[in-house]
């Protein structure tokens, strides 16, 4: 297990460098707490407009119609919510990959394409907002095509990667 | 994110109505918000225990590290931002061990001193573009809290996605970086 032999690592190089290491893990842990606070109401908005998507029979019906076109790229129906809000908003990536994951388990192979979809992807937009925002950028030149461009990669490359390891 | 949301909503709601089935709606929706919690609780162990390892990496100076070892490579790809460098390369070094949160505030304060060597206020520099694409286009040694999510929702294989993902943002990366180093070249004067 190559995770075990990482934080094995990771705790002896501290421990080393004399890190406190139970106040440092404490510390980081205690940001988790907002973190989640403001990931819940996401997951609960997401959640049930899903589960309902899904049960009143209407994502079946935008499947059959739009599955023809999706299969021809190689993507599964059920990964589209996932695909697009990734761009926009982190929290809700998160909540279509639990969605993805509490639906068809995560070693399926949607579930292990969803992985590598929200792992190998930024919050593109809010990236930029963020970013030229805080320094009063108004002109971003060639920033925003060429992000768009990484992020249309990184879907692509994903999709590809999946099947060539997962099997198609 | 408002539009999808809605859609899946206004969606659902009338196939319901639909095929007749406005009884489900209500435990359809509640059901769903109920699952929130449950989801929240498999995201949490992922979040307190690597949030918590990697504050544990960044107190050892594991970011310092990456991003001295990282400088050489800034120096071709930030040739005019002097005052910048050492937060553009601990906000990249910091990306690529996964701590989005330490990278964000580095990754700010590189915006803002390279605004203030612009000549051209509000017109990104070349630089700024680059953080931008680089920090757009997500290159994560080991996406640990990923595989923190998947083990917390009993995934037999967690790390399964590593070398894909990789493999994946390594591409993405790359792509953003020459798309970079294509548009400089032919315009480095209207900086």
């Amino acid at each position: 297990m190559p995770v075990a032999i990482l934080i094995l690592a990771l705790l002896l190089f501290a421990a080393a460098q004399r890190v406190n290491v139970f106040e440092a893990f404490r510390e980081g842990a205690a940001r988790a707490i907002p973190l989640l606070k403001t990931i819940l109401p996401t997951l609960a908005v997401f959640s049930a407009a899903m589960t309902l998507f899904r049960e009143s029979g209407a994502s079946e019906m935008l499947a059959s119609v739009l599955s023809p076109a999706f299969r021809f790229f190689g993507v599964d129906p059920a990964l589209v919510p996932l695909i697009l809000v990734r761009p926009f908003s982190g929290s809700a990536a998160l909540a279509a990959l639990t969605d993805v994951f509490a639906e068809y388990g995560p070693d399926s192979r949607i579930g292990l394409t969803a992985s590598v979809l929200l792992g190998s992807s930024e919050t593109v937009f809010y990236t930029l907002a963020l970013y030229f925002g805080s320094a009063g950028v108004r002109k971003t030149r060639f920033a925003v095509p060429a992000a768009l461009i990484a992020l249309f990669t990184s879907i692509v490359t994903g999709l590809l990667f999946s099947s060539l390891f997962f099997g198609a | 994110m408002n539009i999808v949301i809605l859609l899946l909503l206004v969606a659902g709601i009338a196939v319901s109505l639909l095929f007749g089935k406005a009884d489900g709606v209500l435990s359809a929706l509640q059901n769903g918000a109920a699952s929130a919690v449950e989801n929240i609780l498999r995201l949490s162990g992922a979040y307190l225990l690597w949030m918590g390892l990697l504050n544990v990496a960044e107190k050892a100076g594991l970011i310092k590290a990456l991003s001295r070892l990282l400088s050489p490579a800034l120096r071709l790809l930030f040739p005019d931002a002097k005052n910048a460098r050492e937060a553009i390369s601990m906000n990249l070094a910091a990306n690529m061990l996964g701590m989005g949160n330490a990278a964000t505030p580095y990754g700010l304060s590189a915006m803002r001193l390279m605004e203030e060597e612009n000549p051209h206020k509000g017109v990104a520099t070349n630089g700024m573009c680059v953080l931008l694409v680089v920090n757009a286009s997500c290159l994560e040694l080991f996406p640990a809290t990923l595989v923190g999510i998947r083990s917390g929702f009993g995934s037999a294989v967690p790390s399964a996605v590593v070398l894909p993902t990789l493999m994946s943002s390594l591409c993405s990366t790359i792509v953003a970086v020459v798309l970079c180093l294509l548009f400089i070249r032919p315009c480095p004067s209207r900086s």
